[in-house]
């Protein structure tokens, strides 16, 4: 890793000593605190994706470390991080990219068009200057601004008259909202005509930044289960020298070690869609992995939260769906390996 | 071979599917696990319909089996209320049985198993907590964890040592089960709090400081209480197993109707290929799991255990339960994550740790194998 990389790679773990470590279980299941969103503003994590001059444009592997370390401490607040800044990169309007890029206002992007290929996402409509009707599944649906698509294609950035309708169980990020918004809006503005077209790109810009945020989760789980296994005794010996543990996390291990070279590999030049998209499929299936089987080696206290261990068993859960349509993925990637549309009949 | 339930058990399951279609809401469900909150109207209400029959083991385990298939969390908080009973039927004197033992069958106490401790674990013979003879009375001290009904029972069955053991090869000697009453002096609960899933039932810490029990309290003879333990365990894991068969059926159930659904939203009706295989392969091994359950089942129900057997059927049971809850929730997605599969998700996973880890019934399971082996 770079110098450069490396100082912000300590950079953030400080930042998480600092504001999170001791309040992370408020900020998985409570919310997250209006000091923390402008702790992170500071430090130019909420702009990742727009430069102070207003234009687009991301540093990949520094967006990435900052996810990657975010997420070890909190998941929670690494993806709010990644919703803000999925947010600015779509929006144009320099009044609104301040007062969320500062951490004041908050801003989502509803990836739910392209995430539920069957299940119905609800229908807004824009006509006579209004957006009127429903969307469902909006994650960071508590946001101040929302933008979506519209029934007629356009995405749309909503500024208000838009309420949290239906509250969803959550399985993970808790202090994040996840619901269906009810619109009845006249005070928005049309981001862009091809607004799927749009939500699409964006949806495959975050396949590294998600990737980032699956693997510090692993990780983090992975350092939790060593460290428990070399002081916690079952039958007079330490759990790291039972075979069948110390072999799982082991290979697992390695496992995240390749992910971590090959996101490396990635970022060292202009990231190519294909390997970003197996990047993602492999690292969100590691991350569950890795949380199933760090909460196994803390037994019953890994079920407790106190622990710190169960939410990655959600929340690694949570991001697979939230973050990613697998069969859509899939179909693609077959395309990519079979050099022809695959995964049809 | 018979692979069928008899008449009874089928009959167990009916009732316990209308029990479930007239009282497990999902309003309950969902208010139970957000609040971590004991559903005691539906336990009493499963204890005026004699729910739980024990009459008949074949009936305990369907029952459970259907109740967990609704929700894990409402289904294991009804079916728990004895547990440990099976120590007082197999080991407990008369007067145990009648004090004790009888009134948590007929539904009018409830009861709890102290046996894990903080340092402890699936390590059984490691236990810390001792009870001293002082007279006509036992002194216990130590604490116990993750113990279930550890809030709300009247009355537990607590493993404690009583001797040294004769050598350190050999800790499993010198322990003893007493029957403590929750509200003898220097007896204290606590609540544990931010579980991942079955947060409808009640876990707690307990913890003995100087608490007198009765010389009547200890059960069956001092210093055999490991082996009492292990026998339990062979008819508790088969009713895990069991619970893991619900909650497996549970979610094949969900995405066999959500891949319904969906075919009815493609128009044509056709279940696409990724859903089909899904669901095969959850099948197949629910299938697997329930023959092993059904096969542990039908030897202990006849005196006859068979310890190999039944720790396959617990730790396949389980292992089927979080991979059907996984693979179904990962297959309906955002369907999946909104609905209550979510918390067959969460409540599936201490099935892999409670009442022996996996691994540990990797371990038996190997043993056994190879002592039967030599002894032939």
């Amino acid at each position: 890793m770079e110098d450069e990389y490396e100082i912000l790679e300590n950079t953030v773990r400080d930042f998480n000593t600092k504001y999170i470590d001791s309040n992370a279980l408020r900020f998985e299941n409570e919310n997250i605190s209006e000091q923390l969103m402008k702790a992170l503003s500071d430090q130019g994590f909420l702009s990742m994706t727009v430069q102070p001059d207003g234009k687009k444009g991301t540093d990949m592997s520094a967006y990435s470390i900052i996810l990657e370390t975010l997420a070890k401490s909190s998941p929670s607040v690494a993806v709010k991080t990644l919703l803000t800044n999925s947010f600015l990169s779509l929006v144009e309007n320099r009044e609104i990219i301040e007062a969320v890029s500062s951490g004041m206002k908050s801003g989502t992007v509803t990836f739910s068009d392209i995430l539920a290929v069957r299940a119905s996402t609800g229908k807004i409509v824009m006509e006579n200057g209004k957006v009127t009707g429903t969307k469902e599944f909006v994650v960071g649906s508590d946001s101040n601004f929302i933008l979506t698509t519209v029934d007629s294609g356009e995405l749309v950035l909503i500024k208000s008259g838009f309420r949290i309708g239906k509250n969803y169980k959550k399985l993970g990020f808790r202090s994040i909202g996840f619901s269906s918004i009810e619109v009845d809006s006249d005070d928005f503005e049309v981001v862009a005509k091809e607004g799927k077209e749009n939500l699409f790109k964006e949806y495959d810009q975050i396949a590294i930044p998600v990737s980032a945020i699956a693997i510090g989760m692993g990780e983090a789980a992975s350092e939790k289960a060593i460290e428990y296994s070399k002081v916690r005794m079952a039958f007079g010996h330490y759990l790291k020298d039972f075979q069948p543990l110390t072999f799982e996390m082991t290979s697992l291990v390695a496992e995240m070690n390749m992910l971590k070279k090959f996101m490396r590999d990635i970022l060292s030049s202009t990231p190519d869609l294909k390997s970003a998209m197996f990047l993602k499929m492999k690292a969100l299936r590691f991350a569950k992995d890795m949380a199933k089987t760090s909460l196994q080696i803390h037994g019953g206290y890994g079920y407790l939260e106190d622990f710190g261990i169960e939410k990655f068993y959600r929340d690694s859960m949570a991001l697979s769906i939230l973050f990613s349509n697998e069969e859509e993925d899939m179909e693609r990637l077959s395309g990519f390996v079979f050099g022809s549309k695959a995964g049809f009949v | 071979m018979d692979f069928e339930l008899d008449e009874d058990a089928k009959q167990a399951m009916v009732k316990a599917q209308e029990f479930v279609k007239n009282y497990f809401t999902e309003e309950l469900a969902a208010k139970s696990d957000a609040k971590e909150e004991f559903p005691w109207d539906l336990v009493n209400a499963s204890r005026k319909e004699k729910i739980i029959d024990f009459s008949s083991p074949w009936k305990v385990l369907v029952t459970i089996e259907e109740l967990c298939r609704k929700d894990p969390g409402l289904g294991i908080s009804v079916t728990i209320s004895a547990f440990g009973a099976e120590i007082f039927m197999l080991f407990g004197n008369d007067y145990q049985k009648e004090k004790y033992m009888n009134p948590v069958l007929g539904g009018k106490a409830t009861m709890g198993l102290g046996v894990t401790e903080a340092g402890g674990g699936s390590d059984v013979a490691n236990i810390k907590t001792e009870a001293r003879r002082d007279g006509d009375n036992f002194i216990l001290n130590g604490g116990k964890m993750f113990i279930s009904n550890g809030q709300i029972s009247d009355y537990f069955l607590v493993l404690a040592r009583t001797s040294p053991p004769p050598s350190p090869d050999k800790k499993h000697r010198g322990l003893s089960v007493f029957v403590v009453e929750s509200k003898l002096p220097g007896f204290k609960s606590n609540k544990l709090h931010g579980k991942l899933g079955v947060r409808a039932t009640n876990t707690a810490e307990l913890i003995f400081d100087n608490v007198k029990v009765p010389k009547e309290n200890l059960v069956g003879e001092e210093g055999k209480g490991f082996y009492y333990i292990m026998t339990f365990f062979n008819i508790s894991r088969i009713y895990v197993a069991a619970q893991g068969l619900g909650i497996a059926q549970g979610a094949l159930d969900r995405l066999i109707n959500y891949s319904r659904e969906m075919g009815k939203v493609n128009g044509d009706g056709e279940i696409i290929e990724e859903l089909q295989v899904a669901i095969a392969e959850i099948a197949t091994r629910l299938e697997a799991a329930r023959n092993l359950t059904y096969k542990a089942a039908s030897f202990l129900f006849k005196f006859n255990p068979n310890p190999v057997i039944t720790s396959m059927a617990k730790y396949y049971a389980a292992e089927t339960a979080v991979y059907a809850t996984q693979k179904a929730l990962e297959m309906t997605s955002l369907a999946g994550i909104t609905s209550d599969l979510e918390r067959f998700y969460r409540d599936a996973k201490i099935l892999e740790i409670w009442e022996g880890a996996s691994e540990i019934e990797k371990l038996i399971i190997t043993r056994m194998i190879l002592k039967e082996q030599r002894g032939n």
